[in-house]
């Protein structure tokens, strides 16, 4: 504790600014202090997805000081075991020297040069020797910026405006996709974007034919994992009719693979669902955190992506893509998805026959990977807020509306951490009369 | 950024006007129920008042000291209307400043009602500053003012896609003793008052929760004394259930701050 309590005071500094922290006493009170003092200079505080309103405040930090392997450390010196991974970004855990080491290395060297460093070349082969079906690659920093290149050089490429997404799905935060919907947006950037729901083939087909002519692309996550809700696998037709329909209307189909890229297949996500995409988008885990996304395209769409000016201030840094060279390397070091699901097997079957033991039918949803719990008789996510809550308190950081990642730092005794964690946190919940918890 | 009454479109000026008018009648209702004095001058038979203003829909009604109901048909023959001859008007007369206003007696008792709203949405304003007024009163006029103008303004263009991607639900709103819920159904909110808290198996569950700390956490956030967000983090209002629901409903409620803010 001493140790951690070193590391504190050297990483965060004083939380109140030489105030008395708010909420003294309290188990976050340093979070809480930094809280208020952000709120005065910055929007929200917090915002966007790690906003205190997300989580379950009172019971999660709200700043976090540091991390090592599958462990984060909160201003207030709490640990948790940890199920978010960086919204998925760290693959091969925390701090893994493996990354670190030749990624600190270039840092002392120069990271962002006049021109690219060579390990861009590398990287570009790499990913696409490996992404079944892809000719290029373009780096950029976040998936925002992938996906709405990807949808532009389909645009572009088409001569088509019209965008198709799946209803709830994510694709980032530019006007095009984001959740931002002031009429001036509506009126621009979002009027050509139309939406179904995810594997729903009878609304795709009246959606391709009420819009013929006009499609641009589709742009769709490998599997459906919108916020609040369960995850969604494709049914079986569902790709299938995606590709027919992209075929007759000279669409093209894009996957984003931002989020679960890597976790579920190291050839692509796409590929463990037999898709055929003409355009893909990875990030997060692609460097294990360090700050970079790459879209990749078909060799049918070279010429276009090479008439476009693409350009960003960082995006041809060279740390990141020396550490994404170092991520796949000990991706297949590690034993990569196949190890990834073990451990999520672990997971799932442990939560689910916890809930039953308690009486609860909690199930867990998506790939092994990437699994997310839902309780079947709470669409409403109350049992959800206080089971995690629970967790939290319990020092496991399980979100409560966002899916949750599988990491190679995980260790089966983290799992077996975990499950005795939620069988505390089951009971609590199934002590409580259903009233009572509803 | 303020914005000119003059520079809005017509569907703005007629929102503001009857948000205004909804504002007013709604503040005399919770004047009437909490203020000792106001209970003492209402006219023994009650008040039974209509607002009316051309170009902003169905005129909006008041009836007190009962439960009342502020819609167009409140219960009981009205005695007064009072009459605003355009949206500008009505924008003004409402926000304490001169304009024109036509009194159009209907029935007896008409020139009571009249003295009674004028004084008591006096006292409404007055409640809300009057430094000895107490927590519970002035959490209950803000708590009013705030849902109910959620009310008034949802329906309006602006919002129209806002309200398609809020799911649909109720929303139990507390503070301390005072109780709503709000429903938000397509592209409606609709605001029930003083809701006793009702066994399960009774009603709906709530879709969501959203309660404050205790009275002076909800004037804090209710006067914008204190960001929402700040109170949500440090744990003195407190959300649970459809966070979407709920979010989303911030995200009106940014709009009413909006139209709140129209200076005419």
């Amino acid at each position: 504790m001493s140790e951690m309590t070193d590391e504190r005071s050297g990483a965060a500094g004083s939380p109140s600014g030489g105030r008395s922290a708010v909420a003294a006493g309290s188990r976050f009170a340093a979070s809480v202090a930094y809280f208020e003092r952000a709120a005065r200079v910055i929007p929200g505080g917090i915002y966007g997805s790690k906003s205190p309103g997300f989580l379950v405040p009172g019971h999660f930090p709200y700043y976090l000081s540091h991390a090592r392997g599958s462990r984060i450390y909160d201003a207030d010196g709490n640990e948790f075991i940890d199920y978010l991974c960086g919204y998925g970004s760290q693959i091969v855990g925390y701090g893994n020297p493996a990354v670190d080491g030749p990624a600190l290395e270039q840092a002392r060297k120069g990271d962002l040069l006049n021109q690219p460093h060579p390990a861009m070349v590398e990287l570009a082969e790499r990913l696409v020797g490996l992404v079944e079906g892809m000719g290029w690659a373009v780096f950029v920093k976040n998936g925002t910026d992938a996906t709405t290149l990807a949808t532009s050089i389909a645009r572009a490429d088409t001569g088509k405006q019209i965008i198709i997404a799946a209803e709830g799905a994510y694709h980032g935060a530019a006007n095009w996709c984001s959740t931002n919907v002031f009429p001036v947006f509506m009126q621009a950037e979002q009027r050509d974007v139309r939406f179904f729901p995810y594997n729903d083939i009878q609304a795709l087909e009246a959606l391709f034919a009420a819009n013929r002519g006009q499609i641009a692309c589709i742009i769709l996550t490998p599997y459906h994992h919108p916020t609040y809700r369960p995850q969604q696998l494709p049914t079986p037709d569902f790709i299938a009719a995606v590709e027919r329909l992209c075929h007759a209307e000279g669409a093209y189909f894009i996957v984003d693979d931002i989020r679960a890229n890597f976790r579920l297949d190291m050839h692509g996500s796409h590929k463990s669902f037999g898709a055929h995409p003409d355009l893909v988008t990875m990030g997060k885990a692609l460097a294990n955190g360090y700050p970079i996304s790459v879209l990749l395209g078909s060799d049918g769409l070279r010429k276009t992506a090479s008439s476009f000016f693409i350009t960003g201030t960082y995006w041809m840094s060279a740390v990141p893509m020396i550490a994404a060279l170092a991520t796949l390397d000990e991706m297949e070091r590690m034993g990569g998805t196949a190890h990834l699901a073990a451990l999520g097997q672990m997971l799932k079957e442990g939560l689910e026959s916890l809930g039953l033991e308690a009486g609860i039918r909690a199930r867990v949803s998506g790939p092994l990977a990437i699994p997310y719990l839902t309780f079947d008789e709470d669409p409403d996510l109350y049992l959800n807020q206080r089971f995690c809550a629970a967790m939290a308190d319990r020092g496991v950081f399980m979100h409560p509306h966002h899916n949750w990642f599988m990491s190679l730092a995980h260790t089966e005794e983290d799992i077996a951490r975990t499950l005795e964690a939620a069988r505390s946190a089951f009971r609590e919940l199934g002590a409580s009369s259903a009233a009572e918890r509803l | 950024m303020k914005t000119n009454f003059a520079h809005l479109s017509p569907e703005e000026k007629s929102i503001v006007a009857r948000l205004k008018a909804s504002l007013a009648l709604h503040l005399v209702e919770e004047a009437s129920a909490s203020d000792a004095g106001l209970q003492t001058i209402c006219p023994t038979r009650g008040v039974s008042m209509k607002l009316g203003i051309r170009g902003a829909g169905p005129a909006l009604g008041l009836r007190v000291p009962q439960t009342s109901q502020i819609s167009p048909t409140p219960p009981g023959r009205p005695s007064l209307l009072l009459f605003f001859p355009n949206t500008k008007a009505a924008v003004r007369v409402l926000s304490g400043a001169k304009g024109t206003v036509i009194p159009v007696p209907l029935g007896a008792g008409a020139f009571a009602a009249l003295a009674f709203f004028r004084k008591a949405s006096g006292r409404a304003t007055e409640l809300l500053r009057a430094p000895d007024t107490s927590e519970a009163t002035r959490a209950r006029l803000l708590l009013a003012a705030t849902l109910y103008g959620l009310e008034a303004i949802a329906g309006e263009s602006y919002l129209e896609r806002r309200m398609q991607i809020v799911p649909d639900g109720v929303v139990s709103v507390r503070a301390g003793e005072i109780a709503y819920r709000v429903t938000k159904r397509g592209k409606t909110i609709q605001i029930q008052n003083n809701v006793a808290p009702a066994p399960a198996s009774d009603s709906p569950r709530p879709a969501a929760l959203l309660s404050f700390a205790g009275y002076r956490s909800a004037i804090d956030v209710l006067s914008g004394k204190r960001q929402a967000v700040v109170a949500l983090g440090s744990g003195e209002v407190h959300i649970e259930g459809l966070l979407p629901l709920v979010q989303g409903l911030f995200a009106v409620l940014d709009r009413l701050s909006w139209y709140l803010g129209v200076e005419v």
